[in-house]
């Protein structure tokens, strides 16, 4: 059975969790999200002492546009990557849309969630998670759906005379109003209320979880953090699938480090945010 | 009534009540020095004379001030080096100030005939844009209220009021572009923080030439209503002008609403409705979360969670 060290070959075991897709997807809407959120958010809170900065430290108005533009660009390959995924895995893979190890939210989520609820009083035992949790599942699909609704006004925007040759004028000012409360409502959940705490601040991944950076976390946290879903592959007997070796040292180490870099990185746009939105309300 | 009495008036309060009463003494002892020792006929006549340095012999005191009719102090100084910087900075005081002399005073005794009479110096060089004045909504007004005084707060814009006094500066510029819209929210209150709110006003806001500011949209000398055929955002214009910055407008390009505010009932209802949507969704999405959060953290400390993994 694998679970920590292989008892014949004496070497360390990892759960593989995410294939070299998904995580080239997260390092794509990482780095893009942050590059769009770097140079909307000032323009959102333009009264901010510190936008005028910002925008500077980027070099200036037009190149903020133009970074902006280029991050989009990057956002949206996000998302056809991700709906092209979605069409595969249910059209070619023939994969279930439904079920233990889905995605799609389900009762059960509703479930967990009073669980942790009762958890969070110590009125109960902690809920045993599926493969995914129901806060990853709200992530998921709130930045998909998201995208769409960003992603559209956004493009609406960039080409307001092709856009209004189709459409009434007043659905630019629809654009801007869903483009400019969207991005602050992913910001918030990403940045600061839902996102980065269960990638860093919540207990079982604190300070940092490297998971979607290297794919591969060690047995015995999966089987921890996601009894339900070990427990169903250790049954079913497909638990062999998704075990191998750990890599090599050198590997090891690289993941560590994109890690660190994630952890700074997620804190520079937590504090970057915070420092445009409260400003103008402290002082 | 002795016109110089409010000028004493104040220099003598000036010398009881500031902490300057060495320089209003200055002051008034230059003055009346200039009174007597200039004689009349030198500049008596002054239309054409250049008398800015002897103008300056009182202006040029910080402490020179009057009390207005309406009991308010003004301040008469001029600073002539920030004066020297602006667009008329080479002219003497009197292209502007016509006909005034050492003894000024009785001219301006009233803001009305000062503002007649600042008009009146404006069209002297600028007399295009004076008529294009005549012609707008402004001049309109201007010309109605001359006629049937209202409250002084509805009182009408004339040149000064938007390109101000002494301190006029040459229009363009990135600064000029980022102040426009404070010149215009003087009376127009509201469309200039709408305006902000707008693409065009957050890209001037932060650096960018490019953008649209009001008058490019509305015009300025010639500014007329959109209701008035002739607006350059009437319904005959409107495309006309937007395609002066974005060649492929289309009319539905010209039905873009830039005065509103999405929260307001008054915006179309459309924008409302999406606006209050997303103000409710956030509120809840960020509480809820926020809620979440905390009782994470709280469950994690108190169980000793962190900082303690792999010993389980």
């Amino acid at each position: 059975m694998p679970r920590g060290i292989d008892s014949k070959k004496g070497v360390q075991l990892v759960y593989r969790r995410f294939s070299a897709f998904h995580r080239f997807n997260h390092y794509l809407v990482m780095v893009s999200f942050f590059g769009l959120a770097l140079t909307g958010m000032p323009l959102k809170f333009q009264d901010s002492f510190w936008s005028q900065l910002f925008i500077n430290a980027v070099g200036g108005v037009e190149m903020a546009g133009l970074i902006h533009r280029v991050m989009a660009v990057a956002n949206i390959t996000y998302f056809l990557l991700e709906s092209g995924y979605m069409v595969y895995y249910v059209l070619a893979r023939k994969g279930p849309i439904f079920g233990e190890d889905s995605i799609v939210p389900s009762w059960k989520d509703w479930r967990d969630m009073r669980g942790m609820f009762r958890w969070f009083f110590g009125k109960g035992p902690k809920p045993r998670f599926n493969r995914f949790t129901y806060w990853e599942k709200f992530d998921y699909w709130a930045l998909f759906a998201g995208t769409i609704l960003i992603g559209g006004s956004g493009l609406m925007m960039w080409f307001p005379e092709e856009a209004t040759s189709i459409l009434p004028g007043v659905t630019l000012n629809v654009a801007l109003v869903i483009h400019s409360n969207e991005a602050f409502l992913a910001t918030g959940v990403i940045f600061i209320f839902v996102h980065f705490f269960s990638a860093h601040g919540r207990p079982e991944s604190f300070p940092a979880d490297q998971v979607i950076f290297s794919g591969y976390l060690p047995v015995e946290h999966c089987a921890e953090d996601r009894p339900a879903e070990y427990q169903n592959r250790l049954q079913s007997g497909t638990l062999e699938e998704v075990v191998q070796s750990a890599p090599p040292e050198g590997r090891r180490r690289l993941f560590s480090v994109v890690t660190g870099a994630a952890t700074i990185f997620a804190f520079t746009a937590a504090t970057y945010t915070l420092l445009l939105i409260l400003w103008p309300l402290l002082f | 009534m002795d016109v110089r009495g409010p000028y004493l008036l104040s220099a003598l309060e000036k010398v009881f009540t500031s902490s300057g009463c060495y320089r209003a003494f200055v002051a008034i002892l230059s003055c009346v020095a200039f009174l007597l020792l200039v004689p009349a006929d030198a500049v008596g006549q002054g239309q054409t004379a250049d008398f800015s340095g002897r103008c300056l012999v009182c202006h040029g005191q910080e402490y020179l001030g009057r009390v207005a009719v309406e009991g308010q102090t003004k301040n008469l100084y001029i600073d002539p080096e920030l004066y020297e910087e602006t667009a008329h900075g080479l002219l003497p005081c009197n292209s502007c100030h016509i006909g005034f002399s050492t003894d000024p005073h009785s001219m301006v005794s009233n803001a009305e005939s000062f503002a007649e009479m600042a008009r009146e110096a404006c069209r002297n060089c600028h007399d295009d844009q004076y008529e294009m004045y005549l012609q707008s909504y402004h001049g309109t007004l201007t010309r109605e209220y001359a006629e049937a005084p209202r409250p002084a707060e509805e009182k009408p814009p004339v040149c000064v009021d938007c390109h101000g006094t002494h301190a006029i500066h040459k229009v363009g510029g990135l600064e000029y572009k980022q102040n426009i819209h404070l010149v215009c929210g003087k009376c127009h209150k509201g469309s200039d923080r709408t305006y902000l709110d707008t693409y065009h006003g957050k890209a001037v806001n932060l650096g960018r030439q490019a953008a649209a500011t009001c008058v490019d949209c509305h015009g300025s000398h010639s500014i007329l209503p959109p209701s008035n055929p002739e607006s350059t955002l009437s319904e005959a214009n409107a495309l006309e002008t937007c395609r002066l910055c974005h060649p492929k407008a289309s009319e539905g390009f010209t039905t873009y609403l830039v005065h509103i505010t999405p929260t307001s009932p008054s915006a179309p209802l459309v924008v409302f409705l999406v606006a209050v949507f997303y103000l409710a969704l956030i509120i809840l999405v960020f509480s809820f979360g926020g809620v979440h959060t905390l009782l994470y953290i709280y469950r994690g400390l108190k169980d000793k969670l962190y900082f303690g993994k792999g010993e389980h």
